[in-house]
């Protein structure tokens, strides 16, 4: 990489003040960096410092999602060629998924950049590396006929209003990529809601005819009958909800790869288990209330098993990928016990008790955002109740 | 005996700790007083260059509380002294001329040490210029003798990398340690002497004055993070504390009525020519505790530890607080797409690098790792904090200037151990932050 490394110095005149690029020195620098590594030294003490930078903490989200990212364009493929009766093989499926859902993601990372790039510009501050993440995280969450410029109109409004305009990475309150996804939602909810949209059928052109097919969500809202029956006969077996190879969201359907995910980012100490867990037991907890509460005349969906709760639709990829956004989540521990038990009771009180909303974890999560500052303040006010005062 | 566990902090597995060989030493032909390193608000000189000095006389005195002395470490000719920027005194290098002509002091007898009132004491230490071995929490400055401390914390336990094997200096003299702790409890009506549950050794050999032993990685055997974990109320906030080698140079002083100037020094760190200890005395060079030339271009020079101390030049001398100095690589080789490597050899407190497969050392280098970035809110240095500040709070706090909470955060617990600082993935200066923020807090007091 030696001629990697010495083109890169000989370009370094050109961004250094004076130097005919130098207002661009925020891309060069990250760029060089990213390749070759930082070798400033500490200026002080401590003289030695952990290895751990920013960039790899975000390189390693990446990571976690990329199988999600994978397995979106497959399902996408495979659903759209069962939806045209065409054979799904494996290739054919992932040749047409690809088509799908890469554009989509190429856009996201093209007006999520370009943002960053414009502020950073402005404001004359380093590129911070978390629109990476935001700008994978976005498109996943979304249907796969969503047209392409609402996934530019969406990215813009995550970036910008979710984060950008509050000063940039760390000072953001709103997960960015959920700000974005919410924006839609309540924008466009011809486009984001409804049955017809979760299926990029092979053959139609881009999201024109969709087909209809209900979601999990949905047939669990509507059903009379035992909830886990319906689903069944609706051809949501339990093992199909946990792998997710049905039509959802792009991404965020598969519940054994958040699992995966969320196992790979605590064994690295990346994401919070706290939150996690704190998530899936305020669904568990929740959704058993409910059980418990669900007298004859309840509707069927109070009676649902729980941990159906956990596999239907984005839970698992919010608690996961989402909640766990150290920026917007609340800072200590305590506080992110409640912050998950709260998005997950918020979640299932959404899907089951209001008619309105089928999903509830995108609300439910920028709810507790919303609440992290709160939830923080009051445990901090008790820790340092605690301290024998030093002044 | 009382024991205290603190959960958090860092266990360094850190290469280039120095062996257990101790080296003496031959004189150095100049020995120097580093005056920027020193709590005093302002040096006032009392020598000129090309003064003849005694081992034992004045060379100056804090401008501000003139019976605070700093004397000669040396027989000799005044040499130099260097200026720093603004005109601030950088050192005062003395010509050792080898005949060690000295200053006499009071001298106590055992007896008459336990006969000895706490002025007659206070007064010794003072007139004999070791009165800045005492320090002050939260600040460490150097108190006034006529306060009298809720009590005096004295740790027979160094776990900053690389600090002196406390066995291999306790060796020498066992009984100077405890005259040292007769001669504090004149001072306070308490004093706390702890060591750290792996001493073995200062447990077997001085466990009858040891009434505290502290468990727990690093900084656990600091004295503030000490008296975090006993206080009882605030008024033990403003306790003493000092140093073991310090206490012993100050037992010394009053038993033999003369200036002593032994002291063990640790020389650690990969890029070290020898790692070994080594007697010498107060204000050695640093080129004579390591051969400047055979140590590789691109290294670092640090005096008292890597997380705390200071960096010197090959030409400097060691501070009079200073017993470590650790020479580490500071070159870091460009290593193509590193952020995507496993990190079989790089150190970390996470578990973001395979590194932290294998119980083994690595080598430490005075790279920054990154860039600076926005507080992302890992919590990384909560977890890591020994008096449960939460530093990315406190952070936040002194930069809105808000004094009432930062206090109430907790900074006049700070230990200054660096440990936040050091595990930051988004590399804040969050340490020297709080440093600023005290001292800024301490002028206005």
């Amino acid at each position: 990489m030696n001629w990697l490394r010495k083109f890169f110095d000989n370009q370094r005149r050109h961004f250094q003040p004076g130097g005919k690029w130098e207002r661009w020195e925020f891309l060069f620098e990250p760029t060089e960096k990213f390749l070759f590594g930082w070798q400033q030294l500490t200026s002080g003490p401590p003289h030695v410092r952990d290895s751990l930078n920013v960039q790899r903490y975000m390189v390693f989200v990446i990571l976690a999602l990329l199988p999600c990212l994978f397995f979106g364009i497959y399902n996408v493929g495979y659903q759209g060629l069962l939806a045209a009766g065409r054979p799904a093989g494996l290739w054919p499926s992932i040749l047409l998924g690809a088509g799908k859902v890469l554009p989509l993601v190429v856009i996201s990372y093209a007006f999520g950049l370009g943002w960053e790039v414009l502020f950073s510009y402005v404001r004359r501050h380093p590129i911070s590396e978390g629109v990476f993440v935001t700008a994978m995280l976005f498109p996943l969450t979304l249907p796969p006929t969503t047209p392409w410029w609402q996934v530019a109109l969406g990215i813009s409004f995550g970036v910008v209003i979710g984060k950008e305009i509050f000063g940039g990475t760390g000072r953001n309150f709103l997960n960015p990529a959920l700000t974005g996804r919410a924006f839609l939602y309540f924008a466009y909810p011809v486009q984001m809601s409804g049955n017809a949209i979760w299926t990029a059928v092979a053959g139609s052109g881009r999201a024109v005819d969709a087909v209809s097919a209900a979601t999990p969500l949905a047939v669990a809202a509507s059903g009379t009958g035992p909830v886990e029956k319906a689903l069944a006969d609706a051809g949501y077996g339990f093992a199909k909800l946990f792998t997710g190879l049905y039509p959802a969201s792009i991404g965020a359907s598969s519940t054994l790869l958040c699992v995966a995910g969320a196992v790979f980012l605590v064994a690295l100490g990346i994401a919070s288990w706290r939150i996690i867990a704190g998530g899936a037991a305020g669904i568990l907890a929740t959704g058993w209330l409910l059980n418990l509460l669900a007298g004859p005349s309840a509707p069927a969906f109070w009676k649902l098993n729980p941990v159906f709760h956990l596999v239907m639709g984005g839970a698992a990829f919010g608690l996961v990928f989402m909640a766990t956004d150290p920026v917007s989540a609340p800072d200590t521990h305590a506080a992110r016990w409640i912050y998950g038990l709260l998005i997950g009771a918020l979640t299932v009180m959404i899907r089951v008790l209001n008619p309105a909303f089928p999903e509830g974890i995108m609300l439910a999560i920028l709810f507790g955002n919303v609440f992290a500052p709160l939830l923080d303040y009051m445990v901090v006010a008790l820790r340092l109740k605690k301290r024998i005062p030093n002044v | 005996m009382q024991k205290i566990h603190s959960k958090r902090g860092i266990d360094f597995r850190i290469r280039g700790w120095p062996g257990e060989r101790l080296i003496e030493l031959d004189d150095p032909d100049r020995v120097a007083v580093p005056v920027d390193k020193l709590p005093v608000a302002k040096a006032g000189l009392l020598v000129k260059p090309g003064d003849r000095v005694r081992l034992g006389s004045v060379l100056f005195a804090d401008k501000k509380r003139p019976w605070l002395k700093f004397l000669s470490p040396g027989a000799g000719r005044v040499s130099q002294i260097n200026y720093g920027p603004r005109r601030v005194i950088k050192e005062l290098v003395i010509d050792l001329d080898g005949d060690e002509k000295y200053v006499d002091f009071e001298r106590f007898s055992l007896a008459g040490l336990r006969a000895a009132g706490r002025r007659e004491i206070v007064d010794a230490i003072v007139a004999g210029g070791l009165w800045w071995a005492l320090r002050r929490l939260p600040f460490r400055d150097v108190p006034d003798p006529d306060v009298v401390p809720p009590q005096i914390l004295v740790g027979l336990a160094a776990k900053e990398p690389f600090s002196p094997l406390v066995e291999l200096v306790l060796r020498d003299d066992p009984d100077l340690l405890r005259t040292g702790i007769e001669i504090l409890e004149k001072l306070a009506p308490k004093v706390i002497v702890y060591t750290h549950a792996d001493n073995h050794e200062v447990l077997r050999t001085a466990g009858d004055v040891v009434n505290l032993v502290v468990d727990g990685r690093y900084p656990a055997d600091d004295p503030a993070t000490v008296l975090y974990r006993t206080k009882q109320s605030a008024s033990e906030n403003r306790s003493w504390y000092i140093d073991y080698q310090d206490l012993l140079l100050v037992a010394g002083l009053l038993t033999t009525g003369r200036l002593p100037t032994r002291r063990i020094f640790a020389v650690g760190g990969t890029r070290a020519p020898s790692r070994v200890h080594f007697r010498s005395r107060l204000g050695v060079p640093v080129s004579h505790l390591v051969d400047i030339r055979a140590i590789e271009a691109g290294s670092r020079l640090i005096a008292g530890g890597i997380l705390r101390g200071y960096s010197l030049e090959p030409d400097g001398f060691m501070g009079i607080f200073e017993t470590g100095l650790a020479v580490l690589p500071a070159n870091r080789e460009a290593e193509f797409l590193a952020l995507f490597r496993p990190g079989f050899n790089r150190p970390t407190n996470s578990r973001a690098f395979a590194s932290r497969l294998r119980r083994r050392e690595l080598e430490y280098d005075c790279g920054r790792q990154g860039p600076e970035r926005a507080c992302i809110s890992c919590m990384y240095c909560a977890d890591v904090c020994p008096v449960d500040i939460l530093p990315q709070m406190l952070y936040k706090a002194i930069l809105a200037q808000e004094v009432e909470e930062y206090l109430a955060h907790g900074l006049l617990d700070c230990v200054r151990c660096g440990l936040c600082s050091y595990v930051c993935p988004s590399k804040i200066e969050l340490t020297e932050n709080f440093e600023k923020a005290k001292m800024e807090y301490a002028r206005q007091q």
